[in-house]
């Protein structure tokens, strides 16, 4: 298959994918029965009650609710947010922008640590250099997030006394045009030096935290696929022209075995969007991960619909990406297997 | 998998009954040299022998708190004591709960909880996984179809989700958890069966007479089996981690004896110094998870040769 062919494919799967998908959101809304509960009161009389549901639609079949619903989402009303008091679309935006911030600098870490490491490991296997890549990437996968978050608030913040919490010191923002809101890329239009640097302060943390585990992971398949590409025979080729080991790695086999590790790398999204909802809860980060948690501790069904419903847009669209990515950079993957 | 597979007698031999043929249990014994002769498995081993006999022996331990045994028992006299003081070794909570009691009695809560969910998950998810495997056509379409579906939310929103609307519970962080898991053990199944029914020892069964529930049973399920162990050990870790995470957020009964619901009680008090309660019950989380991580790769090494040295 031709990956033209392959492309256009997937992304006509995507919308039935997404249907699916908004299906079982649905779905998982209405388990707990009729959310009807949310909107009357302990006073009410049965007539009330029946007029509150006639009002929302909730007398009408399941189906014709979930048509209501996702004729809404489609016209970009997803409801309203019990727990901002207004519109889920109004708060979305901003939210959606704190959560990214971090969410890519936590990849920059975690792709950028993940490999150096997985590369230093790899490259001088079943030393002690590659002892301690194997033991902190299997430890990586095991660490709860919301315990590390903490253990590293007990060091940089009660003890260190160098880490602030929270998103900015909103003394320094208040005097800044807020461009993009990415408070760095902000902060760097408005060529403020203190503001960057205390964006970045207040990133590095949760990012740390956030990108820990996918770091484990990428580290983790980059060594073994280091360790793959050094037993080829092109590896022996170049260290038979007299090319130092060093470039060997860097020139040759670094490159092949960046390969397989693209799709842990899209895997680790998974990973990187789960971490929003812990580490924003911990860090008092203002993005839809605590969003979520607030919703989920009051029952705010349409605030928890609506990130499950985003993130899993995010996570469908990144796998894509990646994907198609990996089938340019890897002609021997069969495509549509 | 291929070196665990029968072959069918050759040509012109004397038909020799298919039991004879099954080895089926017969590598056990070398498979555990193999897996013990690596260090990181035997620590991994270690760890888990030492939660496990604290969850065994948790009565002898720490007396059982007469309203429940997994419910902390309060000492109101002694909040927010550090570790050290007579009584409370390693401390205790805001709410005087003791910590150690909470360590020991949620490696129960922890067994409960993982054993429960991995238990379901790999029995509906086989099933739905043979299904599609071994049937084929319709059923595997459908199938794969809501695989998908379901593998498009990242695991601990799907469960935050479901457990968020069920209400905050114990018992419905197990049913969120087993509503997310079982995928993974349907579509490893699924891909293993597929490749397994086309081996001759699949069709030799068939010749010999065997019906399709037999050949399935017999020959089918039991080679394609071992990735599915392996995956569960992995998940024994994973499902306590997720869990925990679930009832740090805030998502199980209060007062339940177990590790994430002891870090999120020891949270607020990490501002004014307060450091214990969060620390211990959060390493117990992490060493849980590690032990089986560990012993869930060096299972991984000894059963599936394809990755051996990674």
């Amino acid at each position: 298959m031709q990956i033209k062919d392959y492309v256009i494919r997937r992304l006509l799967t995507l919308p039935f994918l997404m249907f699916g998908v908004s299906i079982l959101v649905f779905g998982i809304s209405r388990i707990g029965g009729s959310p009807i509960g949310i909107y009357i009161e302990h006073e009410m009389t049965q007539a009330q009650i029946a007029e509150v549901a006639a009002r929302y639609g909730l007398d009408q079949p399941l189906y014709v609710q979930y048509l209501r619903w996702i004729g809404g989402v489609l016209r970009g009303d997803l409801g309203w947010s019990g727990v901002s008091v207004a519109p889920v679309t109004e708060m979305l935006p901003a939210k959606l922008t704190a959560t990214m911030e971090l969410a890519v600098f936590a990849a920059i870490v975690a792709i950028a640590l993940g490999i150096g490491m997985g590369t230093f490991g790899g490259a001088r296997r079943n030393k002690p250099a590659d002892h301690i890549t194997r033991v902190v990437s299997i430890s990586g996968a095991s660490l709860p997030t919301f315990w590390f978050g903490l253990m590293l608030l007990i060091v940089f913040y009660l003890y260190l006394g160098v880490a602030p919490l929270g998103r900015a010191d909103p003394a320094i923002y208040a005097g800044l045009n807020h461009y993009t809101g990415f408070y760095t890329v902000d902060a760097m239009l408005n060529l403020d030096g203190r503001a960057l640097r205390d964006a970045i302060s207040h990133l590095i943390l949760p990012a740390v935290t956030m990108g820990f585990s996918a770091m484990a992971l990428i580290a983790r398949m980059m060594r073994s696929s280091l360790v793959e590409q050094m037993g080829e025979d092109y590896v022996d080729a170049a260290r038979a022209k007299g090319l130092p080991e060093r470039l060997v790695i860097r020139r040759h086999a670094r490159r092949n075995a960046l390969v397989p590790t693209m799709t842990v790398i899209g895997l680790s999204w998974g990973f990187l969007l789960q971490g929003t909802v812990v580490v924003e809860l911990i860090f008092n980060w203002p993005g839809i991960g605590r969003w979520m948690t607030d919703a989920v501790l009051q029952g705010d069904q349409a605030t928890i619909m609506a990130y499950v419903l985003v993130t899993s847009v995010i996570f469908v669209t990144v796998n894509l990406a990646v994907d198609v990515a990996y089938a340019y950079l890897d002609r021997r993957v069969t495509l549509g297997a | 998998m291929a070196e665990s597979t029968v072959r069918p007698a050759p040509p012109g031999l004397p038909a020799v009954p298919l039991e004879a043929l099954r080895t089926r249990g017969l590598r056990f014994a070398e498979l555990a040299r193999s897996a013990l002769r690596n260090p990181t498995t035997l620590l991994g081993l270690a760890i888990l022998t030492v939660i496990f006999a604290m969850a065994i022996f948790a009565p002898l331990l720490v007396p059982v708190n007469p309203s429940g045994a997994l419910q902390m028992p309060r000492n109101w006299g002694a909040t927010n004591a550090p570790p050290g003081t007579p009584g409370h070794p390693l401390g205790t909570t805001p709410n005087g709960g003791d910590v150690l009691y909470g360590i020991v009695w949620g490696a129960r809560t922890s067994l409960r909880l993982s054993l429960t969910v991995v238990s379901i998950t790999v029995v509906v998810g086989v099933a739905m996984g043979s299904l599609a495997g071994f049937l084929g056509g319709k059923w595997d379409e459908l199938l794969m179809r809501l695989v998908d579906v379901f593998l498009s939310i990242p695991e601990l929103i799907f469960a935050l989700a479901i457990a968020a609307v069920l209400g905050p519970s114990f018992g419905n962080i197990i049913l969120a958890l087993a509503a997310v898991f079982w995928v993974k053990y349907a579509r490893i199944i699924r891909g293993q069966i597929m490749q397994v029914k086309q081996n001759e020892f699949v069709d030799a069964a068939y010749v010999v007479g065997e019906s399709r529930w037999n050949v399935y049973r017999k020959d089918v399920l039991p080679n394609s089996i071992t990735p599915v162990v392996v995956q569960a050990t992995l998940d024994m870790g994973h499902v306590v981690l997720i869990g925990a995470t679930l009832s740090f957020i805030g998502l199980a009964e209060a007062g339940l004896a177990e590790w994430g619901n002891l870090v999120s009680e020891g949270q607020s008090g990490i501002a004014a110094g307060r450091w214990w309660v969060a620390t211990f019950s959060g390493l117990m989380v992490f060493l849980w998870s590690l032990s089986f991580n560990l012993v869930g790769d060096g299972l991984r090494d000894v059963l599936d040769p394809r990755t051996e040295g990674r």
